[in-house]
């Protein structure tokens, strides 16, 4: 399977990758000029957090081997792609009890800011061919994609 | 080799899967006394019409075909374990090789007054509740609910959403009481009264008595006042489902006894998920059913997984109830010697129970955003001394650390 690689060390926490994901899961059209940050519908699924001593960490879904939010999924909407790798979700089969939220070690997921119906997940932006738009958008080589 | 499951709720379908992902060759064969596979979690979604009962299931399509998995329509009756037999209730004889019991709970109805004889009094645990529950709500308009836990309000919910005059009758004096302190709980109470539900608090039912027809049509609570219902729901607890291992030499006391293999007391027989008495939470009857199998196959290391019951954390739950969510984990009420922080504006409330650096239980309501890393703290025990002023804004960050092939790994 793929998974984006996190070197920490290299990130000055520009957020280019939440800005990308915010543009790449977007429901309006437009470009990334006219992506409204501050609309509670555009969400990013990556988290750069400061720490402590002014560094950054990048917190992105890892789509674990053995995945704690599909081993708490009561309504089938998070799978584990055999094929893939991918941890999947179905917005329509979510039943948005966020078991899910509480399950994830990483504390990755999150409802949506709108609605609190939906899981806010990364999906490796299967839209763009699987090709996730936060590494594209790195310009510090801080994250890459790997097949691990 | 014959892999036998009885139940196809979480733990039941889990194990079926790993069974098929460990073996591809062994046969499986499933005894279901459900018209259909369904969450339970998801009932109250039947009963406010938002969810056909085929929009319950929560195994993929073709999960059976594909998986090559047979199921059987029916009921154990008993467990012949010297000759490796389940007997159904229609008379049916299944043999096995290994057997795993995942029967789960059933509704206590408690033995109060007619409750348990009337015909309109339902449980709310099987999609068969949630169909008497809504063929009875074409015509009931008022409803009686016994207990104010999910299961009360899940019911109390899906009736709503049907213009039902709703009433909640509840021992504690709040409602969530396993779940939510005083102030997390009246923030839902609020919300349910403004739907137009009607709570009464403090108050048991003292009485039930049937008419002439076999229905209540009212009961009478302890402090003497008379509340008229169509229908009730009890929603006052479940039992495991193990009545049916009388005789079998199968080790049961609330719950079927199981090692950390989930091994019962009889060779070849398994049990996993609500059964067990263990727990009572989805996640952790998934983990257990994925346990059973991987131990029913033989499989005694696997990379990456368990194949022990060793994350058995059960302290947790998450609500969403008219689009306010809450977290809550591990200890609700506070002890003496704990230190309690809390932090609250008009859309969110939050408190940690705090002892000797460690956080023994959190309640997050309003937002819940990335808050899995509290079950890990807490159940880990992680010491956060000295990060008690940013507690509510701690984050991944806080212990981050890379392993091998990118995966993520907790430093502290």
């Amino acid at each position: 399977m793929r998974r984006i690689i996190v070197e920490y060390e290299k990130c000055d926490g520009c957020k280019n990758c939440s800005v990308a994901c915010m543009q790449a899961h977007r429901k309006t059209p437009g470009t990334v000029y006219d992506l409204n940050l501050t609309d509670p519908e555009n969400e990013s699924r990556n988290f750069i957090y400061q720490a402590d001593d002014g560094t950054y960490r990048p917190v992105f879904c890892r789509h674990c081997d053995e995945p704690e939010c599909v081993m708490s999924c009561m309504s089938g909407a998070l799978k584990k792609d055999a094929d893939s790798g991918l941890v999947t979700y179905d917005e329509k089969r979510c039943a948005s009890c966020f078991m899910c939220v509480m399950n994830c070690p990483y504390g990755v997921l999150k409802p949506d800011r709108v609605t609190n119906t939906k899981v806010i997940k990364c999906d490796f932006c299967s839209q763009d061919g699987g090709e996730p738009n936060c590494v594209k958008s790195c310009p510090k080589g801080a994250i890459h994609v790997e097949e691990v | 080799m014959r892999h036998v499951i009885i139940g196809t709720g979480a733990a039941g379908i889990t194990a079926a899967a790993e069974i098929r992902k460990q073996d591809k060759d062994a046969e499986i064969l499933m005894i279901s006394s459900d018209s259909q596979v369904h969450s339970r979690c998801m009932l109250h979604k039947y009963l406010s019409h938002e969810r056909t009962a085929g929009e319950l299931d929560f195994t993929e399509e073709g999960f059976f075909e594909k998986n090559n998995i047979s199921v059987v329509n029916g009921k154990a009756a008993a467990i012949d374990t010297e000759m490796k037999t389940v007997f159904l209730e229609s008379g049916d004889e299944i043999a096995y090789n290994r057997l795993l019991i995942a029967t789960g709970a059933d509704s206590v109805i408690p033995p109060v007054g007619d409750l348990r004889k009337a015909s309109n009094v339902f449980g709310l645990r099987h999609l068969s509740d949630a169909q008497k529950i809504d063929a009875m709500a074409e015509k009931a308009q008022n409803i009686l609910i016994i207990g104010a836990g999910f299961v009360g309000l899940d019911a109390a919910y899906g009736l709503l959403e049907r213009r039902k005059k709703v009433t909640v009758v509840e021992m504690a004096t709040r409602i969530l009481p396993l779940q939510l302190d005083e102030h997390g709980a009246k923030a839902y109470q609020e919300l349910f009264e403004k739907e137009g539900v009607t709570f009464r608090l403090g108050r048991r039912v003292q009485d039930a008595v049937c008419g002439p027809d076999g229905q209540i049509h009212s009961v009478e609570l302890d402090s003497g006042e008379s509340v008229p219902c169509d229908m009730i729901i009890v929603a006052a607890g479940v039992r495991p489902s193990a009545g049916f291992l009388e005789n079998s030499g199968i080790k049961a006391d609330r719950g079927i006894e199981v090692t950390s293999r989930m091994e019962t007391s009889v060779k070849d027989v398994y049990a996993a998920g609500d059964v067990t008495g263990l727990s009572g939470i989805w996640p952790n009857a998934m983990k257990q059913g994925k346990t059973a199998a991987l131990n029913m196959c033989g499989v005694k290391q696997i990379a990456g997984a368990d194949t022990e019951y060793t994350d058995t954390f059960c302290a947790k739950n998450t609500m969403n109830f008219f689009g306010l969510v809450t977290l809550c984990l591990g200890a609700l009420i506070p002890e003496e010697g704990d230190e309690v922080l809390t932090e609250e504006n008009k859309r969110i409330y939050r408190r940690a129970i705090l002892r000797d650096g460690k956080v023994r239980g959190i309640l997050l309501q309003g937002d819940i955003s990335n808050s899995g890393i509290w079950q890990y703290i807490i159940k880990n025990e992680i010491n956060v001394s000295g990060k008690e002023k940013k507690l509510f804004r701690l984050t991944f960050a806080d212990f981050f650390g890379v392993g091998e092939r990118g995966k993520y790994v907790w430093t502290f």
